[in-house]
């Protein structure tokens, strides 16, 4: 096998490695907790390296498809038509950039924050069966394929929600979370059930030249995008997500909320690659810019009472799903009119630059304050206080992350908010209103979590350690934000425009 | 409309009123099994669908032995349905332990007493 072969077959890698090491570690650990713990590791750098050959490749040599089965279907030989398709393009660079990130830095962290729990190895499992399922979700070509990530992604993080299951509230949260997350796959494989009565086809491709717009594929995209909505966290179905992320054992967190991402990630995808050409995408982009704004609003609003340090950034995080999704809504709303060239292509470059900016600082963000959480045990901002005066690292990578989720300017939030005010401007001034006064409201509420933990007199509240391993992994994140702030235009012209060049571009070359 | 178009709207007939009983189960019980009952007969709803959409009256199952390749029906929609029944066990298997664990920990499985996250 050559290297070409590899760098081709670079997607199995980035979906295959995790789920081997996912039960490898389980099966090693039985033997040797060390041995298991170390094939994580592995596992994850693997994937890691895999996710940056192949952006390397398609961001030198543009897209492919990587086809499992028969190269190109024919009706001579029924046996052909079984094939997966997996689309490495610049948006699939993106979505799994982001995610492996978070989920390097989510796996580093893991370390020694898990150290004293029970059943570690399974802990392992669940976590790199996530990484393969989100990472499928968004590479999959296919429809069905679809919904088989998302049903991986589903059962293993809401497993890792609940991994804490000595305590109540964490299978609480859990089970919420899977209640909602199999009713969301049930309506999804419907809609899948509808659109493959009609056109006899599963791959995004071929759906994309079939679809005619009939009412029932309306109702297969209605449905479609309640369900990945729901699962991204956007308001009105944003309840399970304060729950999940602050009962989810603290070092997940932000991979829990990058699973959520990911299914934004593909619900742009429905959107942009299968349904643009013959259903309206002014329609659908409007109601992207609703769901977004009425997230960006109750999110920040919701923000405001909380006293968690925990909920708090995960309501915020809700606010920034909003952000992301008024952006695209608005590329997608002007997508194939005169007013894409002047604003709408400048608001999805906002928007798709805001989503790994917001990977990078949400996990940044969650991984402080659960390090804030570790060493005190308390997570009521009330009873918290002067924490920085034992803990000086933890308090700059808190303040970084806060500044730049508030978009404050010379960090990287700033660059990405700044794109999207400039253009949304453009598409109608009041949504920029909102956003400001979101902005300002975050601001605000950040800095009064940061001053209530970590400013003020020493209180004597901090009592373990945090280890080198937990600074490691939010050093590891810092380093990618100072890049994003140093240099938001390279970030921008070659990734962001490449995601979006293959958002928007059709799937040529799968076609038969 | 003719009894054999009637008969082959039947089976829609029934997801349609599966689907409908299951989601009323989700959103109205309070009891945690009954919801998760609820999602079971949603499941089988969802299955039934793509089952009856894959029928087509006269034609052969798809094992390569037995008819011409141009009777047979597409077996994809067989697939899906077979590998939803097993991601329906993992689910289903995952929410009732979910339960079992509730039930010790909180001594209830009323959704009204169970609502400790948000204190």
């Amino acid at each position: 096998m050559t290297w070409d072969t590899i760098v081709t077959a670079s997607p199995t890698f980035i979906l295959g490695l995790p789920l081997l090491f996912a039960f490898l570690t389980t099966l090693v650990g039985r033997f040797s907790k060390r041995l298991g713990k170390l094939l994580f590791g592995v596992g994850l750098l693997l994937t890691t390296f895999f996710v940056g050959v192949m952006s390397y490749q398609v961001l030198t040599d543009g897209s492919w498809f990587y086809v499992f089965g028969a190269e190109q279907p024919s009706p001579e030989n029924l046996l052909s038509f079984f094939r997966i398709t997996f689309v490495a393009d610049g948006f699939a660079v993106l979505a799994t950039l982001t995610i492996a990130i978070t989920a390097l830095a989510a796996g580093i962290y893991s370390y020694s924050f898990m150290k004293g729990e029970s059943g570690l190895n399974k802990f392992y499992t669940l976590f790199l069966l996530t990484l393969a399922g989100v990472n499928g979700m968004v590479l999959t070509g296919d429809l069905f394929n679809l919904f088989v990530w998302f049903e991986v992604t589903s059962v293993a993080s809401c497993a890792l929600v609940a991994f804490r299951n000595y305590k109540g509230k964490s299978v609480e949260a859990g089970l919420k979370y899977m209640v909602l997350s199999t009713v969301g796959g049930l309506f999804v494989l419907f809609s899948i059930g509808l659109l493959y009565g009609q056109y006899g086809v599963l791959n995004y491709a071929l759906l994309r030249e079939g679809i005619t717009g009939t009412f029932i594929d309306k109702l297969a995209l209605g449905i479609l995008v309640v369900m990945f909505a729901m699962k991204s966290s956007s308001v009105p179905m944003q309840m399970w997500a304060p729950d999940a992320y602050g009962e989810a054992p603290g070092s997940v967190t932000p991979f829990i909320a990058i699973t959520s991402m990911g299914s934004l990630f593909v619900l742009f995808r429905l959107l942009f690659g299968v349904f643009s050409v013959s259903i309206s995408p002014a329609a659908s982009g409007s109601i992207l810019i609703i769901l977004g704004v009425l997230s960006m609003i109750v999110g920040v609003t919701m923000a405001l009472v909380q006293s968690d340090l925990k909920r708090l950034i995960a309501y915020l995080s809700v606010s920034q799903i909003g952000y992301m999704m008024m952006a695209v809504g608005v590329g997608l709303a002007t997508l194939n009119t005169g007013e894409y060239e002047s604003f709408g292509e400048l608001a999805m470059q906002g928007g798709l630059f805001h989503m790994i900016n917001d990977g990078v600082y949400k996990a940044l963000l969650f991984l402080s304050a659960v390090a804030v959480v570790h060493a005190t045990g308390i997570r009521s901002l009330n009873e918290l206080g002067g924490v920085a005066h034992k803990m000086p690292y933890t308090t700059f990578f808190f303040l970084l992350g806060a500044l730049s989720i508030a978009g404050i300017p010379p960090l990287s939030g700033f660059s990405s908010k700044l794109l999207i005010y400039k253009s949304v401007y453009l598409y109608s001034p009041i949504l920029v209103i909102i956003a400001l006064v979101v902005s300002i409201i975050t601001l605000a509420i950040i800095g009064k979590a940061f001053f209530n933990a970590f400013l003020g007199p020493n209180q004597g509240l901090v009592k373990n350690h945090i280890s080198k391993t937990m600074l490691l992994s939010m050093g590891i994140l810092t380093a990618v934000l100072v890049l994003f702030t140093l240099f938001p235009n390279v970030v921008v012209t070659e990734i962001v425009s490449p995601a979006i060049e293959g958002l928007i571009g059709s799937f040529e070359g799968v076609l038969p | 409309m003719s009894w054999d178009a009637f008969f082959m709207t039947m089976p829609y007939l029934a997801v349609v009123i599966l689907l409908s009983i299951g989601l009323y189960t989700v959103l109205f019980k309070k009891n945690l099994i009954k919801i998760i009952m609820g999602i079971a007969i949603m499941q089988n709803g969802a299955n039934l669908f793509l089952v009856s959409l894959a029928y087509r009256d006269g034609y052969y199952a798809p094992i390569f032995t037995s008819a011409e390749s141009t009777d047979m029906v597409m077996p994809t929609a067989h697939a899906l349905t077979l590998t939803s029944i097993v991601i329906g066990l993992a689910t289903t298997a995952l929410m009732l332990s979910f339960t079992i664990m509730i039930k010790r920990h909180y001594g209830s499985i009323n959704t009204e007493d169970v609502r400790r996250c948000k204190e």
